[in-house]
């Protein structure tokens, strides 16, 4: 199905020179230790901890609303330390998702009421289900699809998944608009 | 949202050979001009590599590691990967701290399982050193090396094989495997045992305590011990992946293959339908009701480099099947669809095997048995809306990948039929369609409309080879749309 316009206040966003779309009412701790690389959009209510470590996305990535991004943590024997969680291109995060990843490739799309555990790797290609959780060091290899709680592999993607990601998160952005006649 | 992320199937394809795929799961051999499903393509596994630590093993390797990793662990109670962790033991005195070196062991972070819960001793490296359990194939291979140091070889000291000394001295070439099926086999009559143990009551009397009793997954995890109580359970090397490279059966090309990098996710041969087949998505549709006539709006996009136009055809148009692959753009098939049974529009037969060769020298062939000719299967859907098929067409520019970022490019010198194109940009264009459920259609059914859909197809492989201008010919494709329920008439 060809998608519908979304349409968001204009008040209520930012836009940047590169085209980033973020929500006023969203909560960016550490807003120095991130870094969005273009058509970002970021929705109500999310929130991306850069005061932990360093969160960086790659262009056209969707963090819808009230998703929370959290780079991944490790304990070692004198403490714990956090650790920059990298985000690529191409990247849809589902609504009220918690993402711990340390690594999330490209045209990777992660449904809403997820868990990406902490330190967990996804490579280029995946897709994660609505409500799953993902056990913490999870890989999840490229061209697959993970469901359930635990997450495991419960399917294959087609070969052309990242153009199916590129067209999506386009379009998502280009159906992403101000209200034409605002209230 | 976007088909192919959560299962959106609203549009289907009918492949060659009669299976309603998504675009995105067909391919388009360009050599044979002809829509293959996964199931028309042969399979071939290009490598393997484990799906956590995407390491690549060259197949030899892999056989020989029976299909698993070496440093890798699934968790045997949970299935979940385990993760190495290093020892964390204080130590008593700074000299200990000093002379103790790191130890690791085996941990589940899904289900909290650890090696040390069976007694795994720690190890001293982090990977390769695991214990392996002995088991019985590993005895069997014992066996047999221990029966084959009995026999000298000559051929260490010699460097000369016995087959070759057979070849050298002209004597029939020995085949032993052929002596060995041959030869029966004498079995052993089984004979009765006297003394029987005696039957064990506690079985009957001792209470179970579940938490120490496997399940059947875990079981079955170790097929060769399956183990009855937890501590018997031991870590399972992970099994291994596999890329695949897609072959089509007709014509032996290559229609999918994959960069060797178990990372990459680029392919160094992509013959995919949706690169080659115009994409066809629902944009909206006015609601169905039984009779009455509703517009459809469908979205038509071109992904090829080549400006196409497309018409449409009655859904139950034969579809003709080309004979000879080999040649590109051959004969078109024989031209008796006619008297065709209307019901099973794609009777006809296509090549199934490896290479289909010209009728008349067919049977000389005959050792190349894989030119099996399968006829496709009737179209398993059940149409119940009637489609307007438009007389008139439209045209659908190329591709263009800079007209993303040019905002003004509206100019296009393109007559359109007004009553069929609503919206056109670049290769994207928005077509009316008028569709009428079947009068005797109850409220709530799922309404299924289907048409053929004719496009110029432009193929550039002759055209690269030898210098000829790209073969252009109409290609027809069934399609079937999913337009959801109907509801009440008002």
């Amino acid at each position: 199905m060809e998608l519908q316009d979304v349409y968001y206040d204009k008040s209520d966003y930012v836009e940047t020179a590169s085209g980033n779309k973020v929500c006023r009412r969203t909560v960016l701790c550490g807003s120095q230790n991130i870094i969005l690389q273009g058509k970002v959009i970021v929705q109500a209510e999310a929130i991306i901890r850069g005061d932990l470590a360093n969160v960086r996305t790659g262009r056209y990535c969707i963090i819808s609303k009230e998703a929370v991004i959290r780079p991944p943590y490790k304990k070692f024997s004198k403490g714990v330390a956090f650790f920059p969680l990298n985000m690529g291109d191409h990247v849809y995060i589902g609504e009220k998702s918690v993402v711990s990843a340390a690594v999330i490739g490209n045209y990777v799309y992660i449904g809403k009421n997820c868990v990406i555990g902490r330190r967990c790797e996804l490579k280029d290609c995946c897709v994660i289900e609505d409500n799953t959780i993902l056990s913490p060091e999870t890989v999840v290899p490229p061209f697959s699809r993970y469901g359930g709680s635990p997450g495991v592999q419960v399917g294959n993607l087609p070969e052309v998944q990242a153009d199916i990601m590129v067209d999506y998160t386009r379009s998502y952005y280009q159906h992403f608009q101000p209200h034409k006649n605002p209230l | 949202m976007s088909a192919g992320i959560i299962d959106i199937d609203y549009v289907k394809y009918a492949c060659t050979c009669g299976l309603l795929k998504t675009l995105q799961q067909l391919y388009f051999c360009r050599y044979c001009s002809e829509l293959r499903c996964s199931f028309c393509v042969s399979h071939e596994v290009d490598s393997h590599f484990c799906g956590k630590c995407c390491e690549n093993l060259p197949s030899p390797e892999a056989r020989v590691k029976k299909n698993r990793c070496v440093n890798c662990f699934i968790c045997p109670s949970c299935h979940h990967e385990l993760s190495t962790r290093i020892a964390s033991k204080q130590p008593a005195t700074p000299e200990e701290a000093k002379a103790t070196k790191r130890t690791y062991y085996l941990s589940c972070l899904c289900c909290r399982w650890s090696s040390r819960d069976i007694g795994l001793p720690d190890q001293t490296s982090a990977t390769g050193s695991w214990p392996k359990r002995k088991t019985f194939m590993q005895d069997k291979e014992f066996f047999k090396r221990k029966q084959k140091e009995k026999i000298i070889s000559y051929t260490d000291k010699t460097g000369i094989t016995a087959a070759s000394l057979r070849k050298r001295i002209g004597l029939p070439e020995d085949k032993p495997i052929l002596k060995l099926k041959n030869a029966v086999k004498m079995v052993t009559p089984s004979i009765a045992q006297e003394d029987i143990d005696d039957f064990d009551e506690e079985v009957l009397t001792k209470s179970i305590n579940l938490l120490e009793i496997t399940s059947i997954d875990q079981r079955l995890l170790q097929p060769d011990v399956q183990p009855v109580e937890m501590n018997m359970i031991f870590p399972v090397q992970k099994m291994l992946s596999i890329k695949r490279s897609l072959r089509c059966r007709s014509c032996e090309h290559n229609v999918s293959k994959p960069e060797y990098n178990p990372n990459s996710i680029k392919f160094k041969i992509q013959l995919f339908a949706f690169y080659h087949i115009p994409e066809i998505r629902i944009v909206t549709v006015q609601p169905l009701r039984a009779g009455v006539p509703a517009e459809l709006l469908i979205k038509f996009t071109n992904p090829t480099q080549h400006q196409t136009t497309i018409s449409f055809l009655p859904f139950d148009t034969p579809i003709e099947i080309k004979e000879s692959t080999a040649e590109v753009g051959g004969s078109k098939g024989e031209d008796d669809t006619s008297d065709l049974d209307k019901s099973l529009p794609l009777m006809k037969v296509i090549p199934s095997g490896a290479k289909v060769m010209a009728l008349v020298d067919s049977h000389l062939n005959m050792s190349r048995s894989s030119a099996r000719m399968v006829t496709p299967r009737p179209l398993d859907v059940s149409i119940n809306c009637d489609v307007e098929i438009p007389s008139s067409t439209f045209i659908l520019p190329p591709r263009d990948d800079a007209a993303e970022y040019d905002d003004f490019n509206e100019a296009h010198n393109i007559q359109d039929d007004k009553k069929l194109v609503i919206w056109r940009k670049s290769n994207k264009a928005f077509i009316k369609l008028i569709v009428t459920p079947k009068e005797d259609t109850s409220i709530g059914t799922v309404i299924t409309a289907g048409f053929t859909m004719s496009h110029l197809y432009t193929n550039t492989i002759t055209s690269v080879a030898e210098n000829k201008k790209p073969q252009k010919f109409n290609h027809n494709i069934k399609l079937i749309l999913d337009l959801g329920k109907s509801v009440g008439s008002e």
